[in-house]
């Protein structure tokens, strides 16, 4: 429980130093492992059963290779395919847009600069400091988020990929 | 050069004149001589008289010189004997100085101290919002610490014991007390505050502040946020118990610097024309998003239901009216029949797609906005620089915040507008993947099952 307090406590701090912005690279990022999780756990335990599903059906038709029959094929590919992708557009937008909440930060963090400046000249620099810290806090915390969510989205996205060809080699022409 | 001359001229005609006139006084050579004689005589005479006077002088100049000699010798002996008196007084004065050190001993440190901790407790009481409850205090003070020779008595040691002591219990307590209140607008009020205690000043309006210069107690020039002032509520109408309360550790200083903080509503005007712009932008965008997402959940809703029930389409969707197509041309062969159905799709595409292009737009541009008015923001600042030379800081500082202000404007405003394109873009993108792939295979079931 202390070791909590304690994690917590520098949590804040880091949030201290770095600003407000950092809720929303924190939510961005958090968002993001959400629905990544979400569609790993897609991948790995809906998704066979629906394959399996697809496959018994096409097995069992006997008309395999009439134009109905193609037409019915896709329609069953596009459909998997949909659920498959659903989502990953938003992931790919979440990871676009951690760079750019941090820029925000660092844009935050220098008016908050030049305020100092302009209320109280350069004479001192610890409070310049303060609005330094807020400007490239968040640009280093949205950059990792940003990198944590595109390795995994990419991989995330080759999955997919792989998953809907072996969807499509797995359904053949009689 | 010309009058100097005539007179000149003058002068020696007169003399000629004089010199004739003598001539002709002494008529022969025999009355001249005469004459000489004559004078000669009288001369001898003045001429003795002359001496007999000056003789007479040298007597008395003698008499003068022997006066002035004794007084010199009076005045060289009073010389040295007061001389003589200055050396004894200078021995005299160093004894007493010795007596008077050997006399004082340690005290001589402590008036010293005291003098300075008078001065010390001067700066420091003079500017404690104690002094606003209890004004006058530092009077004395000022006294002990600029009067530089007299030594402090008794009265005022203790005067001073006392104060040090009565700022000590003060700085400890939470007190409640009445006292005149100067308004921003200039008038003035009893009112009731509550010191914290050496921190701040909490009246009816949030945190006041005193002016020590002029004994003034004033509500600060602005407010800090919300909840700081919202405590200070809370702290003035508590009546007993324990108030969660902000206070400013640095008794002033820091609601000081708030005070010149801009305010959120201040850094968005600050943004100027490009601000407004794209606050459009984003309201535009965002109302053109909640829109599509509407309609989209609306038309995709239908699209399910009609899925559902694929043998009796309804015209009031897009999948209904591409069945409709199909049921109109069910003996056509499969490739007239693809053709019409592609038709029928590419006539719906066009009103589920529009609008989410425009979302995607506006979300690029904001930024490019945002960075237009941070060039512009430059170009001010750097006029600044040609108007004023660099040597403020802070002329500059205050025009390159604005600056930047517009680019965090655009970057807010694309955030939420990328968001909500991505989100719709995705569901669009389902309408129309089941339109676009799902029709035909649709089409394809609902017949095989009507034929068997």
């Amino acid at each position: 429980m202390i070791y909590l307090i304690g994690l917590w406590e520098s949590v804040r701090e880091f949030i201290a130093t770095g600003g407000d912005v950092l809720y929303f690279v924190a939510a961005a990022l958090f968002l993001m492992w959400m629905l990544m999780i979400e569609r790993y756990w897609y991948l790995k335990t809906v998704f066979p059963k629906v394959k399996k599903t697809i496959i018994r059906n096409w097995d069992d038709r006997t008309d395999t290779t009439s134009w109905y029959a193609h037409r019915i094929r896709e329609t069953w590919i596009s459909q998997a395919s949909d659920d498959l992708d659903a989502r990953m557009l938003i992931i790919r937008t979440l990871v676009a847009m951690c760079p750019l909440i941090g820029l925000l930060g660092t844009v935050t963090g220098m008016i908050t600069v030049f305020e100092t400046m302009a209320t109280q000249g350069t004479s001192n620099a610890r409070l310049m400091a303060a609005g330094i810290s807020m400007a490239t806090i968040p640009t280093m915390a949205g950059m990792v988020a940003a990198l944590s969510g595109l390795f995994i989205s990419s991989r995330l996205e080759a999955k997919v990929k792989m998953a809907k060809e072996g969807l499509v080699d797995s359904l053949p022409h009689h | 050069m010309k009058p100097v001359f005539k007179s000149l001229v003058a002068a020696a005609t007169l003399a000629v004149f004089a010199t004739g006139a003598h001539a002709q006084e002494a008529a022969s050579l025999q009355d001249l001589l005469e004459q000489v004689k004559e004078n000669r005589v009288s001369e001898a005479r003045i001429n003795q008289q002359r001496e007999a006077e000056f003789q007479s002088a040298r007597a008395d100049k003698q008499a003068l010189l022997k006066k002035a000699q004794s007084d010199l010798t009076a005045e060289q002996n009073r010389g040295e004997r007061l001389q003589q008196q200055f050396g004894n007084n200078e021995t005299t004065l160093n004894e007493k100085a010795a007596e008077l050190e050997s006399a004082t001993g340690t005290l001589g440190e402590m008036f010293g101290v005291v003098r300075q901790a008078a001065s010390e407790a001067y700066g420091r009481i003079s500017t404690s919002i104690v002094s606003a409850q209890y004004p006058g205090r530092d009077d004395f003070l000022a006294e002990m610490s600029e009067e530089s020779k007299g030594l402090p008595n008794i009265q005022e040691l203790e005067d001073l014991w006392f104060t040090l002591q009565t700022e000590m219990t003060e700085s400890g307590q939470v007190v409640r007390f009445t006292t005149q209140v100067v308004n921003l607008d200039g008038g003035s009020s009893e009112q009731e505050v509550v010191r914290v205690g050496t921190f701040n000043l909490v009246g009816e309006d949030g945190y006041l502040t005193y002016d020590a210069e002029n004994e003034l107690v004033q509500p600060l020039g602005r407010q800090p946020d919300g909840p700081l002032v919202g405590s200070a509520e809370d702290l003035v109408e508590a009546t007993s118990g324990f108030v969660p309360f902000y206070t400013d550790p640095s008794q002033g200083a820091i609601l000081g610097l708030l005070k010149q903080k801009a305010t959120m509503m201040e850094r968005y005007h600050a943004g100027g024309a490009v601000g407004y712009t794209i606050t459009v932008m984003l309201i535009i965008g965002l109302l053109i998003g909640v829109y599509k997402l509407i309609t989209l959940t609306i038309t995709g809703s239908k699209i399910r239901s009609q899925l559902k029930n694929p043998g009796n389409p309804s015209s009031s969707n897009p999948l209904g009216r591409i069945l409709k197509v199909y049921q109109e041309n069910k003996t056509a062969d499969a490739e007239n029949l693809e053709l019409k159905l592609d038709e029928a799709i590419l006539k719906e595409l066009p009103s589920i797609e529009s609008g989410i292009n425009v979302i995607k737009i506006f979300a690029a541009i904001a930024p490019l906005l945002g960075l237009l008015g941070t060039v512009l923001g430059m170009i001010e600042t750097f006029q600044t620089i040609t108007l004023f030379g660099t040597g403020d800081p802070r002329m500059m500082a205050g025009s390159i915040s604005m600056a930047l202000v517009t680019t965090a404007q655009g970057i807010i405003a694309a955030l939420p507008l990328i968001l909500t394109h991505s989100i719709v873009a995705s569901r669009s993108k389902s309408i129309v993947h089941i339109l676009d792939e799902q029709t035909a295979g649709i089409i394809a079931a609902h017949s095989e099952a009507e034929r068997v």
